[in-house]
């Protein structure tokens, strides 16, 4: 089973990044009986997108066969997007290191969830193109 | 045909109080005129004429869709998507989604097997009033939760136009939206005058200079509208005016006169208080 975890450094020791369109790397782990048999780190391509990165990086991981993805929180068109592919969502972990991510998962202690962040969260569209100063959208 | 703008960085500034004014002022000498809301996020000039908001013609956004008969699952579409419009894994149909599309047509113009055709989706409405045969009132008003709101200040603008044109009138005032987006920069381009409103506070002091330096960026003047003027200093407005080599054109003085008209929405019988130091 493969799991992507969004992550702060193209490593796993590294923190778990709370967004997903535009955290700067991937940490793909291969899991095997219940252990992490090997990881590799993919740059997100979406980080520098103007808008749609969520869709960006999703696609990105979706093409490496992922199963599972952890994350802090995504928005509506990633999370729209990876679950049509029948991709697992675990939004809501932050604070801890990916590896550490990864273990509490294969002990079961992450739970699928349906925390949807608002989208643009990260930077690009949403912030500046297009906000109005009375905040109106 | 004179097409004027009222602009203004910040919200609550008195847009559309000073093109309101500038209406009246303009038909009390006789002239033709057309006013066009273009803040069509939220649009209230209605609200301040005291009219209600008919004769409507919907807009349209096209938006690319899916034969899957014809689709070979290719990908290039998504691969130039410059939107990221598009999701696609390999062995699986593209995907689009909806809300991310700016219409810009590459994919159903780009697909080898023509298998994208182009469909269209409702993002809001143009309203078209008559006041009187001097004062036609146009008016934009984009759905909730639509991206790209552009094409309906466009519409609303060619609304405009057309009935100008059909009218024969004098000027067209348009009002636009807070800010400097698209959706203001294309009313702008096209302005043979631009009033940037604001009032003298330290919010409107600071997005005055944006506004002056947008106008700059497209290579046109604004003229300075003082809104509420007397409430604060006005030197500080004078000497930004005189950086970017314009003048204060206008005020608005804060007086009960005009609060109390805004408030019962009859603007008609105070534009004598807006004082124009420019030849319309």
């Amino acid at each position: 089973m493969k799991i992507a975890v969004c992550a702060t450094a193209p490593d796993i020791e590294a923190l778990v990044d709370v967004r997903f369109g535009r955290c700067p790397y991937f940490i793909i782990t291969e899991i095997e009986d219940g252990k992490i048999k090997k990881w590799e780190s993919l740059p997100n391509p979406g980080i520098n997108a103007f808008g749609g990165a969520g869709i960006q990086a999703a696609q990105a991981i979706a093409r490496k066969g992922v199963n599972v993805v952890i994350c802090g929180s995504l928005g509506p068109n990633a999370y729209g997007v990876l679950s049509s592919a029948g991709i697992q969502l675990i939004p809501g972990v932050s604070s801890i290191t990916v590896r550490q991510a990864i273990e509490k998962y294969i002990k079961g202690e992450l739970k699928p969830g349906f925390s949807i962040g608002p989208r643009g969260f990260g930077y690009g569209r949403g912030f500046g193109r297009r906000r109005r100063w009375r905040g109106g959208r | 045909m004179k097409f004027l703008a009222s602009t203004g960085t910040k919200g609550g500034v008195g847009k559309s109080t000073f093109a309101i004014l500038l209406t009246y002022k303009l038909i009390s000498k006789g002239k033709k005129v057309v006013l066009c809301d273009c803040d069509v996020e939220c649009p209230n000039d209605h609200l301040l004429l005291n009219r209600k908001l008919s004769n409507k013609t919907k807009v349209y956004q096209p938006i690319p869709k899916l034969d899957k008969r014809k689709c070979r699952k290719c990908g290039i579409c998504a691969e130039k998507c410059r939107s990221n419009a598009i999701f696609w894994i390999p062995g699986g149909y593209p995907k689009f989604i909806h809300d991310l599309c700016n219409s810009c047509g590459v994919c159903w113009h780009i697909c080898p097997f023509g298998a994208i055709k182009v469909s269209k989706k409702e993002i809001g409405e143009v309203y078209s009033v008559k006041i009187d045969k001097n004062f036609w009132f146009i008016s934009g008003k984009s759905k909730p939760n639509v991206e790209e709101t552009t094409p309906i200040v466009n519409e609303a603008k060619r609304k405009a136009i057309d009935v100008a044109k059909k009218i024969n009138a004098d000027y067209i005032i348009f009002d636009t939206a807070a800010g400097i987006h698209c959706n203001v920069v294309h009313i702008l381009r096209e302005s043979d005058m631009i009033f940037a409103v604001t009032e003298p506070t330290p919010l409107g002091l600071h997005d005055l200079k944006i506004s002056l330096e947008l106008a700059k960026k497209l290579g046109k003047k604004a003229l300075v509208i003082i809104n509420k003027s007397g409430i604060g200093s006005e030197k500080r407005i004078q000497r930004i005016a005189k950086k970017y080599k314009t003048y204060i054109a206008g005020k608005i003085p804060y007086s009960k006169d005009v609060l109390d008209a805004y408030v019962k929405r009859d603007l008609k019988n105070v534009h004598e208080l807006l004082k124009l130091k420019v030849g319309l």
